[in-house]
Order: structure tokens, then C-alpha cells, then sequence
């Protein structure tokens, strides 16, 4: 009741006799933000707008701060006043109107981008909230002093420091470094990073810096091969120190990082120099190993695979053969198949929901539950691309947001609480759509990434790496410091 | 039935003719014409159709008992039985009863003066059935009345006994038999209606009939023209008789005639006389004559489909009176335009016309033109009324199944790769699927990424030579890439990074298995000449993965892998006797298996399964048993010039794409000749293309720009026909030069497509 008088106290100037009220019912699937005890439904104005009910909701939790929420009715974000909103879909204002509010999410902003040489492949970022940084535990790494790679169809690994300079590279060609386009890189640790490309081999760089930050090298640790074909994807996992691999010959390889543990290559399957002239150098010096297991079962190359979120011991992969497999590691076999209808090229794992969201030459992300429990294969689906989906990636803040790339030139960011159903089930539209910077149209982007210091990075046939930031990373600026 | 029996019938009733009948029965001498005359007049006698098999059964006795004068007694009963039947006689007269009975109290016996018996016979009496021929010839008695009263008898008067003259059977059959047999003189196959026998003329009778049919005049000798006599003579004279000047009265109106006009003028004014009398009124009623309003009840039918009524026409406006206001006239340049539009092209018929006063209106100039054409209207209208044909033509059609239930199938555009310069004729995707190779105008064959377009490998072959066409050999094992430009071919393995060790060893090995055999085979062969020597193209090729050259004597335009990648042939098509050459890449040897080939090479292709090979000419596809040597199947497309075929990965099956526009489906079981055509380019078709891969699919590229792609199921069952539905149509591509889509390939698993454009790209379509 005070919560009504209060409201209206504070938009007195309201017209009240055009204004109708609505009952809503106010819900989050947060548990960090729900309300401590349900209110039951809320009598509010018509004309309310999203600031209103958010400051509705900051003051039902007595927040300090208060928190900019966004507002779901039935799967679409409340962009007008209830009232329009009301009208739009015909719903009687005499109906309980379901209320759920998220975290706003500030729309990602254009920050910078890091040009190269040739066609972008794949990015990744090293921050205190990666990954990478979060398995060694005591990384230090101060505001501003977080490291991008990115590989490229010249087969060089660089890395950036965010200001947009490149503080190292791999070596190229003429230094005998080796040739093919890089198609995967990952930070395995602030100081290995794993590369895999066209040449079937994985290589692992030790990546150091000075003190002063003003030089840095990159030098082979270690190169895994064992696959014939293009590896298209690895995925890496520092604390068990494996590494998994999505190859053109149709399997799934387990490798380990730690050279003592890894058997031998077979020998056929060492990396060869071409019998180019230019080529004619002295055999690399770098230590070779094979792979723990070679996972066979797709029938087609494997596009990409990653671990299993909270179990390192399950992978995931998906395939040309339009299949996603779950493994178990430990045992080498595959557990479960999902068939889908179209070549696939990506896939994420979105743990909190245990979701597997695919992505491929269908023009839509599917979500699937790979739980044995699920009978349907998908559980929803992400329309919007117009073009194949080459890469995607979590939002590192909410579980149910996730950022795609794609061949049309776009990356799209998805809410998945937004949704709606019809005939082919749930169906969900992309809440933002991000351009390429540089101008070129339909520059497909091949990688994703999204930190949370960061923001979404995307590396594209337009020769950038582009990076999106909420402002919230700005905010973040003067309590970081 | 007895035939005497029936021939005393007919005699009763047509005893006015006995003389023919007796000819008859005379003339037919045997007895087969006998009975059938016996059939015959039964039948005329009764006028039924039911009894002809009564007559029937009368032929069987008719042979035994024809001889026998006897009259049996049961004839007379028969024929009164037949009387009967046809209800002709009602009641019997109580003389013919008598004389039915007549055969057993024909005579008395009595006693002669000597005691002996003696016969008394009856007096015969002459009655109306009496066979006695002396009885007078009967005559009608009835007098000048028409014979047409008596059509409701029976018979048709009384003889001079009173007795009934029977109808003369009108004796069709009989009579028309009879008259066959011998027309007697003066026939004419009438009746005469006064005496009903049939009408006979004499020659002089026949004579003034012919005239009058001649339409002369019947009298003979009479002349219709006779000479003229002239009564005033038709010469004109020279000199006239009388040279008096006219009389001025012949040319002076005459006073006396001006006074009785005016005369009859006044009384007209005055009213005394009328100038017209009113016309009678001719109605008059005749109370005899029955007269019906056949329209007084006439109830609004409701409207015939075929009644198209008269349009309704507007009232007259402004402009088409003879004095319109200023406004509807024309002014000079809308009075040129409508004078120099097409007839067809105006929007009104007439031009607004300003005329002082009414009698100043002209005739109407088109009133001749348009009667004409109202003439020509009807005249041309239809006379029949032609039934239209109620069906649907669509439900006619066979149901084709919705695309939409056939996907996969591509449907854009995903990717698409530069870098050429010039047009792409040819591309090729690797059997891995991952790769597309393409080659071009600037003489270079490229290798690219096929999700993703990047170029990952090139090379120069010869500069400012096209390479007309490259085939990757089938087979995931190596990577071979066989490219022909201008007279040269290349085998070359192409260094993919992605072609590790393994792969690029063995692609070398198979490329380069044939160096020992091509020196041997030359020596082993020394009738002929080899046709070709396979070399190594250099070192800078070689450097760049191009192992092996060789070069034949025209240009090459196809290259065709055997499905084992053991044997590829190429087409060249000015080639005359060496137009195809099938190689053998492990020997390094070239044959040239045609010696003479009826028309321009086109192009070639081995058969998916068996050991046959096809070859297309201009207009033919020939298909040769490679096992026997033979030419198996000559292919009759019925298109003028063959641009490029493809065979199913059944076998049994081609499509056939030609620069006439056409896309032909063959059925090989079926027929030599199409078993669909397919006619929805603008321009030619460069290629066309069956999915390898399992999927319904094929497609064809075209110069107009566009690709279409097609569903083509062939069922197993052979009873059933291939299903053909045509999917969608890719456009994309520019047509530069009036060339579109040179090549198209198929990805060989997923329902993706690839296509070269003359514009410089290739494309793929998922």
C-alpha cells in the first residue's frame, strides 16, 4: 500500500483520470537480486515506464545503490510504457501482468580495434576474469594490462596490449616459423598460450614480459601432432592440463600440455617442411608429442569442441556430419549424439542452464540439452543471422546472455529470457546486433570472445579485431584504480 | 407354314397382280429362293419384325412340301391366323367359313342310273379366295373419292360384288426383289394413289415428263425462241422524215398542267384531298382462325450463359453534339495527335466537331466502314456453340510436392570468393569437401577454403592462357588436382597446409607412378607413336606442386575423372580425330580411343558404375561399352548444340544442358529421346550438374546470371518415372559480356552448391 502512495506521490503530475492501473507480478530468475518476501501482485500505473519500475524494484529491495533493472513481459524487454505495451498486444489491464526484471545490460559500445594483415581467425583474452587467469589463481594483472592474441590466416600469433600495440609475434615464414593460417588460439596460463591451424598441429608458445612491460617474446614450448587434417578448434583446460582438439579427420583429440606426460608422435605424422627451396631449413628444434586419444566417432570434420563447464572429464564437439557428441574423457567414448539439420561450426556451453547452444550453416543457433533425460534435440532456438554462424561465446556476467558471429558480417548478442513460441518452439531474437567498424560489408567474423573486463572482442575477414565494451567497464574505471 | 399357304395369302391380297406373282414362282426355281422368298413375304404380309423367325422355320419345310398342289387344310386357318395377328380381319364371313370347311364337303356321292357310285362335285364357286383365275378381274367400285379415305382400312374399297378390296401389300421387299429381277416396261416404282397399283408410264408419258423435268415445255416440237419478227424496223434512218424544229411546247412548262398542279396544291392546303391515304387496316377478324398470344404468360428467364447482353450505352455528353460548347473542341495539337494515333490507340472514336447549325452536319463518313465491320462481325461470329472444357487445368497437372518439403536445398548466397581476374570458367570442390578449387581467365588455378572463401594456394600455369577447366581426381586418400588450359594439362597436387605429410606423399606417388611406364610403353608400342609425352612442366611449377604436363593438339575444354581416379578424359573439341583422350595416370599414357567421332566433341564422362563411357557430340550422346569396345546407345536430346551432361549416380539417368536454353532429363531405361525438357532460361545453359552425394538434387548454371536448382528423384521402382520439381533460381551473379554462370559444382555431401561467374567470383550457395 505505501509502496502505491509512494508512486504516485512521486509522479503526481500524472494525469490521473486518462491513466488506468495494472496489476503485475513482479519475478527474476537472479537469486542475488530477488525479493526477500513475495509482494503478491503490485497495483501500478499504466504509464509507468522502465525507469519507474526499476526504481519500483531497487526500492522493494532497499538497495543502496541503486540498480538498473530491465523489464521481460512474456519474452519481450519493455522498450514503452505499460500502457502501450498493454494496448500493442491487446492484453486487458484487468489481467495480472507477469514482471520479470534482469540487470540491465548497457548496450556494447564500439572501443577500439587492432588491425592485422591478412583475415582474422580466432582471439582471446587474458584478464583477471578469464579463465586463464582464474586457474593459475595468482595472477596480478593491473587495470589496462590485460593481453589480447589473436591468430591470422598468415599463421602469426600476436599479442596486443589493449592500447592497441603488438608486443609480440610469432615468427613468421622467412623465420621459419610455421605457414598455415592459425585457426585457434587460447591463453592457457598468463604465460602459455595454444595455437592449432591448418597445418594439423598444435603448438604451445611460452609467452614472457619483462618487468617494464616493454618487451615480450614468444617462444615454442611444445607441438602436438598426431591429427592429418586442419585442427578447426582446441580447447584448453589448465588445472587437469588438457587440451582438446576439433580436426578436419574427423576425430576429437586429447592432448596434454605437460611434455613428460605425452607419448610420442607417430612419425608419419610429424610436421613436414615443405620441399619448397625457401623451405629447406633446419629441422624445428621444438620437442614433438602425440596425442593422449584420438576420439573417433564423428563422420565428418569436427568443427569445434570445448570442455564441459563444471566436469573436465566431458567434452563436448560438434560436427560436419551435423551432430553434436558428448564424451567422456577418461573412458575416450562417445555418450550421447544429437543430430541437428545442418553443418555445425560452433558451440558454447551455458552451464547454468545446462545448455549447449550450436551454431552452424543453418542461419540459427540452436540450444540443446544434452542431458540424457531430454528427448527433443532442440530446446530453443536464436534467428536473426542471415548467414552461417562461425563462433560464439558466453556473456561472462549473466548466464543467459551469449554473443554469436557470424558470416554475415554481424556478431549478435541473445538474451534467451527473451523469448517467444511458435510453431517451431521457442524462438528467440537477438537484443543487440553489433556492425563491423571498419566498414566492410559482410566481413564475416570467424572468432568470438567475450571477458568481462573487456568486452565482446570479434575477429573478422576485415582484417580487425574489434572490440565492444559495455560502459559498465568505464564505470568499473575509477574503483579499479 | 406351307408355302403354298402363303403364297395363296399373298395372292388373296394382291390378287390385282396375279401376273407378276406368277413370274416370280416360276422364276424361282430352286428351292433356296424359294424359302427366301417365302421369308420374304411372310414378312411383307405382316409387317412385324417378330416373325421373321417364323419365316426362318418355314425354310426348313419348305423343300419337302413346295411340290405338293394339295391344299392342306390347316391353310386357310394360318392365313387367318396371320389376319389376325395383325388385326386385319375382325369377323370371318359366313361364306369363307364355308369354304374353309370346304375341302371335306366338296362333292356328294350319289347314285348313277347304273347304281354305281357317282361323284357329284359342288359347283365352284368363284368367291373372293377362289383360285379360279376366269373370275372377272376385280375393279373399285368406290368412285372418284380419294383412296385416302380408306387409310384407316384395311382394305380400300368394294368389287363390283361388294366385296372388300383388300390393301395390296405395299410388298417393299417383295416387290423391290421382283423388280430387281426384271423392271417391266413403263416401271416407275410408284403407286398410283387412284387405284393403288403401282404406276406404270408409257414411252410417250416418259417423254413429257423428261421435258418438264428439263424445264421445257412439255408440248413436243414447240420452239421458244422463233425468229423475230420485226413489227417497226430497228434501223434508224439517216435522214428523218420530217426536218421540223422542236415545238417550243417541249420545252415551255406547260400552262395547263401548272394550273391543275395547283389546282390539286389548293385542295391539299384546303384539306379537301389528302396526299396520303392512311393504309387500310389489314387486321381483319376472321373468327374462323384461332389466335394465341404465345407471349401474353412470358415469365423472365433467368440469364443463359451464352446471352451476352448488349453493353450499356452512356447518354450522348457535350462533346458529340454537332455544336459542342468551346471547351470539348480540340485544339489544333490534340486534333493532330488524334489524327495521327493509330485507329486502335484513341481513346474516343470521334473528333468534337463544331458545325453552325444542324443542317450544316455532314454525312457520317465512317457509316459505310462500320456496317462493314458489323457485316464482318457477324459474318465471323461463331456458329456453333462450342462447349468449354469445365476442368481446371491445373488438376490436370500432376501433384508436384511443395519445395518446401524438399530441403535441403541451397538457397543463398554464403560466400563468396575473389581474387580471380577476369572470368572463372571452371571450379571444382575437393571430394574432402573443405576445398574449392577454381581456374580463369588470368590463367591461374586457385585453391580456397570453401566455408570461409580464403585463398589459400595459386598458382601461375601459363600467363595469358584461360585455364579452361580444373577436376579434382575423386578420392579422399590424395589431393589431385588435374587442370587443362589451352592445349596443356596439369596434374598438380596442391600445397594445402592442411595436406600434411602423408597426403602430399602419396598425392606425389600417384602423380608420379607413370614415369617408368610411359618410357616402356613407347618401346613395347612402337606401331604407334604415343599420343602425347608426359613431362614435368619446370621447376617453377614444380615448386608450386604442378608435377606433371603434357600437352595435346587442340585446346581442352573437359576434364573427366574416372570414378576410381585411375583414368581421366579430356575433351578438346576442335580436335577432329583426337577429340577425346582418355589417360591413364599410373602408365603416364595417353589413348585416343576415337578415331572417327560423327560431329564436334562436346564433352565426355565415365558411367558412375559400369564400364561405359559417353561421349557428347553437337546433337548426340553416344555411349560406348569400354569392356567391348562398342558403341551401345545413341542419345537423341533434340537439342541443337550440346553445351555440357551429366549422368546420375544411378547410372540410368543424364541431364543434358544445351545453349538452345534447354534442360533435358533422359531416362536411359525409358527412351533414347527426353523424358522431360526443361525450358525456363533466358539464355544458354553452360553447365549442369547432378548432387553426387546422395541428395536429390541437380542443378544448371546459365548465361543469364541465374543458377537453378532442381529436385530430381529417380525411384528404384522402374514402373515409376523420375519426379522433377524445380526449386529455386540463385541469382547473384552479374553477366558481363552476355556471360553469366560459366561452371557449377556440387559440394559432395551437404546440399550446397558452387558456382563460377563470368564476373570474376565464384560463389557458394547453401
Amino acid at each position: 500500500m505505501t509502496t502505491q502512495m509512494r508512486l504516485r506521490g512521486g509522479s503526481r503530475d500524472v494525469d490521473y483520470a486518462s491513466s488506468s492501473q495494472v496489476r503485475i507480478q513482479l519475478s527474476t530468475r537472479d537469486n542475488d537480486i530477488s525479493l526477500p518476501k513475495n509482494p503478491g501482485p503490485l497495483l501500478v500505473n499504466t504509464n509507468l515506464r522502465r525507469y519507474a519500475l526499476s526504481t519500483l524494484v531497487n526500492h522493494l529491495l532497499k538497495t543502496e545503490k541503486p540498480i538498473p533493472f530491465e523489464f521481460l513481459i512474456n519474452g519481450t524487454f519493455l522498450r514503452t510504457t505499460l500502457d502501450e505495451y498493454l494496448t500493442s498486444r491487446g492484453i486487458s489491464s484487468e489481467a495480472t501482468v507477469p514482471l520479470e526484471y534482469v540487470r540491465a545490460a548497457i548496450p556494447p559500445v564500439y572501443k577500439t580495434s587492432f588491425m592485422h594483415d591478412n583475415w582474422v581467425c580466432s582471439v582471446d583474452v587474458l584478464s583477471v576474469t578469464s579463465p586463464a587467469a582464474k586457474w593459475v589463481g595468482n595472477a596480478r594483472i593491473g587495470f589496462n594490462q590485460e593481453r589480447v592474441i589473436s591468430g591470422d590466416y598468415d599463421g602469426l600469433l600476436r599479442v596486443w596490449d589493449m592500447t592497441g600495440d603488438v608486443l609480440a609475434v610469432s615468427r613468421t615464414v622467412r623465420e621459419g616459423g610455421p605457414v598455415s593460417a592459425l585457426k585457434s588460439v587460447k591463453f592457457i596460463s598468463p604465460t602459455q598460450i595454444a595455437s592449432c591451424g591448418m597445418d594439423g598441429v598444435i603448438r604451445l608458445w611460452e609467452y614472457t614480459e619483462d618487468a617494464e612491460n616493454l618487451t615480450a617474446s614468444l617462444s615454442p614450448q611444445i607441438e602436438l601432432c598426431g591429427q592429418r587434417r586442419v585442427i578447426e578448434s582446441i580447447a584448453v583446460h589448465q588445472p587437469s592440463s588438457r587440451i582438446l582438439s576439433a580436426s578436419g579427420d574427423h576425430t576429437v583429440g586429447v592432448w596434454s600440455t605437460n611434455a613428460s606426460e605425452a607419448p610420442n608422435p607417430p612419425e608419419e605424422l610429424r610436421p613436414s617442411h615443405r620441399g619448397n627451396k625457401r623451405q629447406k631449413v633446419q629441422p624445428s628444434t621444438t620437442p614433438q608429442r602425440g596425442p593422449l586419444a584420438l576420439l573417433e566417432s564423428h563422420t565428418a570434420q569436427v568443427a569445434d569442441t570445448i570442455f564441459a563447464p563444471n566436469d573436465h572429464t566431458v567434452a563436448y564437439s560438434v560436427s560436419w556430419d551435423h551432430s553434436l557428441k558428448t564424451w567422456d574423457l577418461p573412458t575416450s567414448t562417445c555418450v550421447d549424439t544429437r543430430s541437428t539439420t545442418a553443418v555445425l561450426f560452433a558451440t558454447v556451453s551455458m552451464p547454468n542452464l545446462s545448455l549447449v547452444a550450436v551454431g552452424g550453416t543453418a542461419g540459427h543457433i540452436t540450444l540443446i540439452d544434452p542431458r540424457d533425460s531430454t528427448t527433443t534435440v532442440s530446446a530453443m532456438t536464436l534467428r536473426g543471422h542471415k548467414n552461417f554462424t562461425f563462433s560464439l561465446a558466453t556473456d561472462p556476467d549473466s548466464a543467459y546472455r551469449l554473443v554469436s558471429g557470424s558470416a554475415d558480417g554481424t556478431c549478435r548478442v541473445w538474451d534467451i529470457r527473451s523469448s517467444t513460441t511458435d510453431k517451431n518452439g521457442k524462438v528467440g531474437a537477438s537484443v543487440e546486433c553489433l556492425q563491423r567498424e571498419s566498414g566492410k560489408r559482410e566481413a564475416k567474423v570467424f572468432g568470438v570472445c567475450w571477458d568481462k573486463d573487456v568486452g565482446i572482442l570479434s575477429a573478422s575477414e576485415d582484417k580487425f579485431v574489434q572490440i565492444n565494451g559495455g560502459a559498465k567497464v568505464e564505470a568499473r574505471i575509477p574503483r579499479g584504480h | 407354314m406351307a408355302p403354298e399357304s402363303a403364297s395363296k395369302k399373298r395372292k388373296a391380297v394382291t390378287r390385282d397382280s396375279p401376273e407378276s406373282e406368277e413370274v416370280a414362282l416360276s422364276d424361282g426355281g430352286d428351292d433356296f429362293e424359294v424359302a427366301l422368298l417365302n421369308g420374304i413375304q411372310v414378312q411383307s404380309g405382316d409387317d412385324m419384325d417378330g416373325d421373321s423367325s417364323d419365316s426362318l422355320e418355314d425354310e426348313k419345310d419348305s423343300g419337302e412340301e413346295l411340290d405338293s398342289d394339295e391344299v392342306p387344310p390347316d391353310g386357310e386357318d394360318d392365313v387367318r391366323d396371320l389376319v389376325k395377328e395383325n388385326g386385319f380381319l375382325r369377323e370371318p364371313t359366313p361364306e369363307e367359313e364355308l369354304n374353309g370347311e370346304g375341302p371335306a364337303a366338296n362333292y356328294r356321292i350319289a347314285k348313277d342310273a347304273n347304281g354305281n357310285l357317282r361323284y357329284v362335285y359342288n359347283e365352284i364357286d368363284p368367291v373372293y379366295d377362289s383360285d379360279d383365275s376366269d373370275a372377272p378381274a376385280t375393279t373399285n367400285t368406290i368412285g372418284n373419292i380419294p383412296l385416302s379415305f380408306y387409310d384407316s382400312y384395311p382394305h380400300i374399297g368394294y368389287d363390283i360384288n361388294g366385296k372388300k378390296i383388300s390393301r395390296p401389300a405395299k410388298g417393299e421387299a417383295l416387290d423391290a426383289l421382283l423388280d430387281s429381277i426384271e423392271i417391266p416396261k413403263g416401271w416407275t416404282g410408284l403407286t398410283d394413289p387412284a387405284t393403288g397399283k403401282p404406276l406404270e408410264l408409257n414411252q410417250q408419258e416418259l417423254e413429257v415428263l423428261k421435258r418438264i423435268q428439263m424445264n421445257e415445255v412439255p408440248e413436243e416440237g414447240y420452239d421458244p425462241y422463233p425468229d423475230m419478227v420485226e413489227y417497226f424496223t430497228s434501223k434508224t434512218e439517216t435522214m428523218p422524215l420530217s426536218a421540223a424544229p422542236e415545238p417550243k411546247r417541249r420545252f415551255v412548262p406547260s400552262k395547263h398542267e401548272t394550273k391543275r398542279v395547283m389546282k390539286i396544291v389548293r385542295a391539299i392546303r384546303e384539306g379537301r384531298i389528302s396526299p396520303y391515304r392512311l393504309p387500310p387496316e389489314e387486321e381483319e377478324d376472321d373468327l374462323d382462325v384461332k389466335r394465341y398470344d404465345i407471349w401474353a404468360n412470358e415469365a423472365p428467364r433467368p440469364d443463359n450463359p451464352m446471352n451476352i447482353p448488349a453493353p450499356k450505352l452512356p447518354p450522348p455528353g457535350y462533346e458529340e453534339s454537332y455544336h459542342p460548347p468551346q471547351e470539348y473542341l480540340p485544339d489544333k495539337n490534340e486534333k493532330k495527335a488524334w489524327e495521327e494515333a493509330d485507329e486502335e490507340d484513341r481513346n474516343k472514336e470521334f473528333l468534337p466537331t463544331n458545325h453552325d447549325s444542324l443542317r450544316k452536319v455532314p454525312c457520317y463518313a465512317r457509316f459505310i466502314k462500320e456496317k462493314f465491320e458489323r457485316c464482318l462481325d457477324l459474318y465471323l461470329a461463331p456458329r456453333v456453340r462450342r462447349s468449354k472444357l469445365n476442368i481446371d487445368p491445373e488438376s490436370l497437372l500432376p501433384k508436384l510436392p511443395s519445395p518446401e518439403e524438399l530441403r535441403p536445398f541451397p538457397t543463398m548466397c554464403a560466400t563468396k570468393f575473389l581474387g580471380h581476374e577476369g572470368r572463372v570458367r571452371s571450379l571444382a570442390v575437393a571430394p574432402s569437401g573443405h576445398w574449392l578449387a577454381s581456374g580463369g581467365d588470368d590463367g591461374t588455378v586457385r585453391v580456397g577454403e570453401l566455408t570461409t572463401g580464403h585463398q589459400v594456394w595459386s598458382v601461375q600455369l601459363e600467363k595469358g592462357e584461360a585455364v579452361n577447366v580444373v577436376r579434382w581426381r575423386p578420392g579422399t586418400e590424395a589431393k589431385v588436382l588435374a587442370a587443362a588450359t589451352g592445349e596443356d594439362v596439369y596434374l598438380i597436387s596442391p600445397q594445402i597446409a592442411d595436406l600434411n605429410k602423408e597426403v602430399a606423399t602419396k598425392s606425389r606417388e600417384i602423380i608420379d607412378a607413370g614415369w617408368g611406364y610411359a618410357a616402356n610403353g613407347a618401346k613395347s608400342n612402337t606401331k604407334k607413336e604415343p599420343a602425347t609425352q608426359w613431362v614435368r612442366p619446370g621447376s617453377r611449377l614444380e615448386g608450386d606442386g604442378v608435377l606433371v604436363k603434357f600437352s595435346l593438339r587442340k585446346t581442352v575444354k573437359i576434364i573427366s575423372w574416372h570414378r576410381r581416379g585411375e583414368y581421366f578424359a579430356t575433351v578438346s573439341p576442335q580436335g577432329q580425330t583426337n577429340a577425346v583422350a582418355i589417360h591413364t595416370l599410373s602408365k603416364h599414357l595417353t589413348q585416343l580411343p576415337f578415331r572417327k567421332l560423327k560431329g564436334l566433341a562436346q564433352s565426355a564422362q565415365f558411367h558412375p558404375s559400369k564400364p561405359i563411357f559417353f561421349v557428347a557430340t553437337q546433337r548426340m550422346i553416344r555411349s560406348y561399352d569400354l569392356s567391348k569396345q562398342e558403341l551401345l546407345k545413341i542419345i537423341q536430346p533434340g537439342a541443337r548444340w550440346i553445351s555440357s551432361f551429366d549422368v546420375h549416380p544411378g547410372g540410368d539417368n543424364l541431364i543434358v544442358g544445351s545453349y538452345d536454353k534447354r534442360l533435358l532429363w533422359h531416362d536411359l531405361e525409358l527412351s533414347v529421346r527426353p523424358y522431360k525438357t526443361l525450358r525456363y532460361h533466358k539464355k544458354a545453359i553452360r553447365a549442369v550438374k547432378f548432387h553426387q552425394g546422395g541428395l536429390p538434387l541437380f542443378a544448371d548454371a546459365s548465361d543469364d546470371g541465374s543458377l537453378q536448382i532442381f529436385h530430381g528423384k529417380v525411384v528404384e521402382d522402374m514402373m515409376e518415372n523420375a519426379s522433377i520439381v524445380p526449386l529455386k533460381v540463385l541469382r547473384g551473379h552479374q553477366v558481363k559480356k552476355e556471360l553469366g554462370v560459366l561452371d557449377l559444382d556440387w559440394h559432395p555431401r551437404e546440399p550446397w552448391c558452387v558456382s563460377a561467374g563470368a564476373d570474376g567470383t565464384c560463389r557458394l550457395w547453401t
